[in-house]
């Protein structure tokens, strides 16, 4: 794959902090006084305020697959909950190219109907029309693989099974941007066999993944780069095998009860860590570099024709003849003077930019996200229909099909170089039992 | 993403650059936010057909209590009030009064606790999906109107058939637009208290009771003009409630087939328009506060 650095962003978040006001039943928290006795009424024993995020900044590239690691509570699903446009974060902001579809770990949508009828419901409220729905359910029930189940309702389906039909539904849509929150580690083995491929598939379309897991495993093999979220912060950011492997061994001497070795390396770690920072460039300033509120119209008193506004207009001042000063008995203001001032008059500046007449007009509001970029392909076509190319074209689109296969080639390549490691471990490991 | 050095061997933060990216899950402007809804209309009807079926599903009767359900409450109303209480005194026609009042007002009464509790019930929709939340309100509306159209087929018959004959007049027609203006007017309650419900979660517990208060101040089974005969101000604020002016435009081109005072009209298409212009922006004005729960 061509340098990271060189893909275009498709996620960036600059200084996100989340902070939630929730109700605890701290005893030590326990407010006083009045507030105490309105608490008791209401059934509350106090309130806490929770910083889930402390500024992250974050950036992610078309084809990338980020893995997002850290123990429970470390705001990973808080992070994704705000890419996702869910939430608002409180302090900083989230730019993205595609709308990110989320995945999360409640699976069903409306319990009490069928899996199909989901399928339908979530096709309709991701913007894909009636006709496009229809046309996708085959392939939904296809990835899902839930056979005859797919008619049961879904609040009967098992825990595995909701996901599989959540993470279908999701990618029936084509999105570009997919966040999975923990929502594909109930499938079984030949699920997440579909859905790497499904992945695979996303990412060779320059998409971008995000992707929760507990299993530093799963980030290993999957992941092209994983981030290491510890208390809302950011702790490593860098190549999946290293984080993984780090936060593995953390975890695993956290698990252990080996605190001091799990807090030395926490320690390690934290030390290490560089709060990341990012610059963001901003495409308006470049377009139109005088700022908006500078740009603001200002009401005008008086209309009149561009070049009679030109002329300056110079009121003249009366001179008081010299001997009449001379004269005046003392020099101070007199107290009755109402003659009035003269105005300071400034010159009228040239337009700004944005107000130009042959300026593009700027759009204050962007264009409303999609999950995917818009069907319409440009399709060459001559003027005449008689024209062999013409015809060939219009018979089948080329570029498209091309851009397709390649897409289908990175997909496959990174299928074989997956299953090639995994054959790789398997043997290694079968070779080590041989030997015991 | 890591640090690099510049030729001096100072760290320099990587710049990236937002051509083409774009803040997510912001309030769009009234115009695309109303475009995105259009587009969502296939999904609204989706949506409200789901949740008409998945609460009738429940039942054994199923689909049979969208007619059984108001047919029993007419009933009740009528055993209570028509002949223990006896407040169909100077009310030609009772049981048709009755019929109308009960129907139409649970209309607008479901709409309204239905769209308080709108954006708590549509939580996992707005976690999974991305698509202007109003379309959850809307389709509590939609799904009360698609309840509402069996029970209106049942008080037709209803009406028919029970002994004091009806004046069959022209007037008939004006029933349609009535009904459009009460969904009008439910479709900007239903936003409004969506917001509402969201920001307060205590008042589905309130909901109940000012559904009840608001019932019996319609004049759903009393004629509030006689009742109320000798309390001008009273009155005058009762028939500021624009149900009663539904109400009681219904039961005149309905049932008995006169023309109603043009004040009820205005009265009428101004609750319905102005509380849908209200409701509406009041709802879009908090769109981005609905996926924190």
């Amino acid at each position: 794959m061509a340098d990271p650095e060189l893909q275009e962003p498709n996620i960036i978040a600059e200084n996100v902090q989340v902070r939630y006001t929730v109700n605890t039943n701290d005893p030590g928290n326990r407010a006083k006084g009045l507030r105490r006795i309105a608490n008791a009424v209401s059934g509350r024993h106090g309130q806490t305020t929770v910083r889930a995020l402390r500024g992250v900044n974050f950036v992610a590239r078309e084809g990338e697959m980020v893995g997002i690691v850290g123990a429970n509570g470390s705001g990973k699903s808080t992070f994704l909950r705000n890419v996702a446009g869910v939430e608002q974060p409180d302090r900083g902001r989230i730019l993205v190219r595609f709308q990110p579809l989320l995945l999360g770990v409640s699976a069903a949508l409306q319990p009490a109907l069928s899996g199909s009828e989901n399928v339908r419901l979530g096709c309709l409220a991701m913007g894909l029309s009636p006709e496009e729905a229809t046309d996708a359910f085959d392939r939904v029930v296809e990835l899902s693989a839930l056979g005859a189940a797919i008619h049961r309702p879904m609040g009967t389906y098992s825990s595995g099974m909701g996901a599989r039909l959540r993470f279908a539904i999701a990618l029936a849509a084509r999105p570009k941007i997919l966040l999975i929150d923990e929502a594909l580690s109930t499938g079984d083995a030949t699920f997440a066999e579909r859905s790497e491929r499904a992945m695979d598939e996303l990412l060779a379309e320059a998409g971008t993944v995000l992707l929760v897991n507990h299993a530093a495993k799963v980030i290993q093999e999957l992941c092209t780069r994983a981030v290491w979220m510890h208390k809302g912060e950011i702790l490593m950011n860098g190549p999946a095998e290293a984080v993984a492997e780090k936060y593995r061994w953390w975890a695993w001497n956290v698990a252990k009860g080996k605190e001091d070795i799990a807090d030395k390396l926490l320690q390690d770690v934290v030390s290490n860590a560089v709060k990341e920072e990012i610059n963001i460039l901003e495409p308006e300033l470049i377009r139109n570099p005088i700022p908006r509120h500078a740009a603001r119209p200002v009401k005008e008193t008086r209309k009149g024709a561009r070049h009679m506004r030109q002329q300056r207009e110079i009121e003249e001042v009366e001179e008081t003849p010299a001997p009449m000063l001379a004269a005046a008995e003392s020099q101070v203001w007199p107290k009755d003077f109402d003659a009035e001032l003269p105005k300071a008059k400034f010159p009228s500046l040239p337009k700004p930019a944005s107000q130009a007449v042959s300026a593009p007009r700027i759009h204050d509001e962007p264009p409303p996200l999609r999950l995917r970029p818009s069907r319409n392909r440009v399709v060459l076509r001559a003027a005449n229909p008689d024209d062999r190319a013409s015809s060939v074209a219009a018979s089948d689109d080329f570029t498209g099909r091309r851009l397709a296969s390649r897409a289908r080639k990175i997909a496959d390549e990174r299928y074989e170089k997956r299953e090639r490691i995994r054959q790789a471990e398997s043997s290694s490991a079968a070779h080590e039992d041989s030997w015991r | 993403m890591s640090e690099t050095k510049n030729p001096l061997g100072l760290s320099s933060i990587p710049s990236v650059s937002s051509e083409g990216l774009v803040p997510v899950g912001r309030r769009t402007s009234l115009r695309s936010y109303l475009a995105a809804l259009w587009n969502r209309r296939h999904f609204i009807i989706a949506e409200s057909r789901a949740k008409m079926s998945s609460s009738t599903r429940k039942n054994l009767l199923g689909y049979g209590w969208l007619f059984l359900n108001p047919l029993l409450s007419v009933l009740a109303f009528w055993f209570i009030f028509g002949f223990i209480l006896q407040s169909s005194r100077g009310i030609e026609n009772f049981i048709g009064y009755l019929v109308i009042g009960v129907f139409f007002f649970q209309f607008t009464g479901k709409s309204m606790t239905g769209g308080t509790g709108a954006i708590r019930s549509g939580a996992s929709m707005i976690k999974g999906f991305q698509f202007p939340r109003a379309a959850l309100p809307i389709s509590v509306v939609v799904r009360n109107f698609l309840d509402f159209i069996p029970s209106v087929v049942v008080m037709a018959i209803l009406i028919a058939v029970i002994p004091p004959a009806e004046v069959i007049t022209w007037r008939v027609a004006l029933v349609i637009p009535v009904i459009i203006l009460q969904t009008i007017f439910n479709v900007g309650l239903a936003c409004f208290l969506a917001r509402v419900g969201h920001k307060i979660p205590d008042l589905t517990n309130f909901m109940s009771i000012v559904s009840r208060f608001w019932l019996y101040g319609s004049g759903v089974f009393f004629s509030i003009e006689d009742r109320l005969g000798n309390h001008p101000t009273i009155l005058a604020v009762m028939q500021f409630n624009p149900m009663h002016s539904y109400l009681t435009l219904t039961r005149n081109s309905l049932l008995y087939g006169v023309d109603s005072p043009t004040w009820m009209w205005v009265m009428g298409i101004a609750w319905a328009f102005g509380l849908l212009i209200v409701g509406f922006l009041f709802f879009w004005r908090g769109e981005e506060s609905y996926g924190r729960s």
